[in-house]
């Protein structure tokens, strides 16, 4: 492990985080600008692209007026039981999911990050986006993934990161970022394969 | 940043970064990092409220990292992993050392709480003495006193010959 000199007293990674965030802070814009070790520091937060896992925020749980509901509602709830059985519909079939042999069932999943905000519910794009491809799959298996995207109105496909075999696991991150252009939805797939199956699951994203 | 601090779901996705670089700074691990960040906002949910701010998180972490460290399990995946991952940014050293998963987890040994707040945020967080007193709500000599004894730690372990590189 090596040390990076600093030309005075070094700017904290909080503050550091504070001002990349667009904190106004003369000081450390000064003390970045004439010292190599923090503004280094600095270029690693801002050139970092982190893939969070969703975060579920449970619904607020009422208090004890329950009691009173609870008749009516089992009632209705198995009114609604009945009904989903008798009038079930077909499995909807989601693209984002592509099954395997040898694999399972492998999701695709998408990460945005607009100006130091990183969001994974995103499938809108503007210029400067950069986007990352992050798979999900039982873990204990790897697969191979390749990358197109398709500009749906020419149907031109560029292959934007190197194909990566991919070791299975939640929201495992494909190595690289990409950016879409263009005033049309692109359509960026997954080619999943294994020894003797492969497929493909796909999301559209859609300009703003 | 602040506005974040009403919703636990923004607050995660304006501070969350931020917290899983601070994590992987000590635990030398992005997934391990990530795992420990999410861990604390499904904890901190149900009884979130606007207080929650960058500067408490911070020190949230650096307690769910420390708790990473002491498990023996964890501690022994870590260190056999730490010498694939790429060399730390380094700017204040301990007794010339950049402070590393390894030296972390022997002085966790040997340090409480407390001691170990100020080890993080001086050499691996990179505050000022005035910066950490005021982050960790003690006095600047409070934070100076326990400098002295991670030192007097530090000289301890390499009289045994215990500090990992």
């Amino acid at each position: 492990m090596s040390a990076l000199a600093c030309t005075g007293e070094p700017v904290s990674w909080l503050r550091l985080e504070r001002f990349a965030a667009g904190a106004k802070d003369a000081a450390i814009a000064e003390h970045v600008a004439a010292c190599a070790a923090c503004r280094a520091c600095l270029d690693e937060i801002t050139g970092d692209l982190v893939a969070l896992p969703p975060l579920a925020v449970p619904a607020s749980t009422p208090a004890r007026r329950w009691i009173g509901w609870l008749a009516p509602a089992l009632a209705v709830a198995a009114a609604a039981a009945i009904a989903i059985v008798v009038l079930r519909p077909e499995p909807e079939t989601r693209e984002d999911i592509a099954y395997v042999k040898g694999v399972g069932e492998v999701v695709l999943g998408v990460v945005r990050e607009r100006g130091g905000v990183v969001r994974d519910d995103a499938l809108t794009f503007a210029p400067g986006d950069r986007w990352k491809i992050v798979i999900t799959c039982p873990p204990g298996a790897s697969t191979r993934v390749e990358v197109g995207v398709t500009d749906e109105h020419s149907g031109r496909v560029d292959h934007p990161l190197a194909p990566a075999t991919l070791t299975c696991g939640n929201r495992m991150v494909l190595p690289g970022a990409f950016t879409l252009t263009g005033d049309y939805p692109s359509r960026v797939c997954v080619r999943v394969s294994s020894v003797d199956d492969a497929a493909s699951a796909c999301l559209t994203i859609t300009p703003e | 940043m602040d506005a974040a601090s009403n919703d636990p779901q923004a607050a995660y996705r304006a501070y969350g970064p931020a917290l899983v670089r601070k994590a992987e700074r000590i635990l030398r691990s992005r997934e391990d990092a990530s795992d420990v960040v999410h861990a604390l906002f499904v904890d901190l949910i149900p009884t979130w409220t606007s207080a929650v701010d960058l500067p408490y998180l911070y020190r949230a972490i650096t307690n769910r990292c420390l708790n990473v460290v002491r498990d023996r399990g964890t501690r022994a995946r870590l260190l056999a992993r730490d010498g694939a991952a790429a060399a730390p940014v380094g700017r204040v050293t301990l007794e010339d050392e950049v402070v590393g998963i390894g030296l972390l987890a022997a002085l966790a040994d040997r340090l409480d709480d407390a001691h170990m707040q100020v080890l993080i945020g001086r050499f691996v967080d990179d505050m000022t003495q005035e910066e950490l007193a005021e982050h960790l709500g003690v006095s600047r000599k409070t934070i100076g006193k326990r400098l002295d004894r991670i030192r007097e730690a530090v000289i301890e372990l390499r009289g045994g010959g215990e500090v990992a590189s």
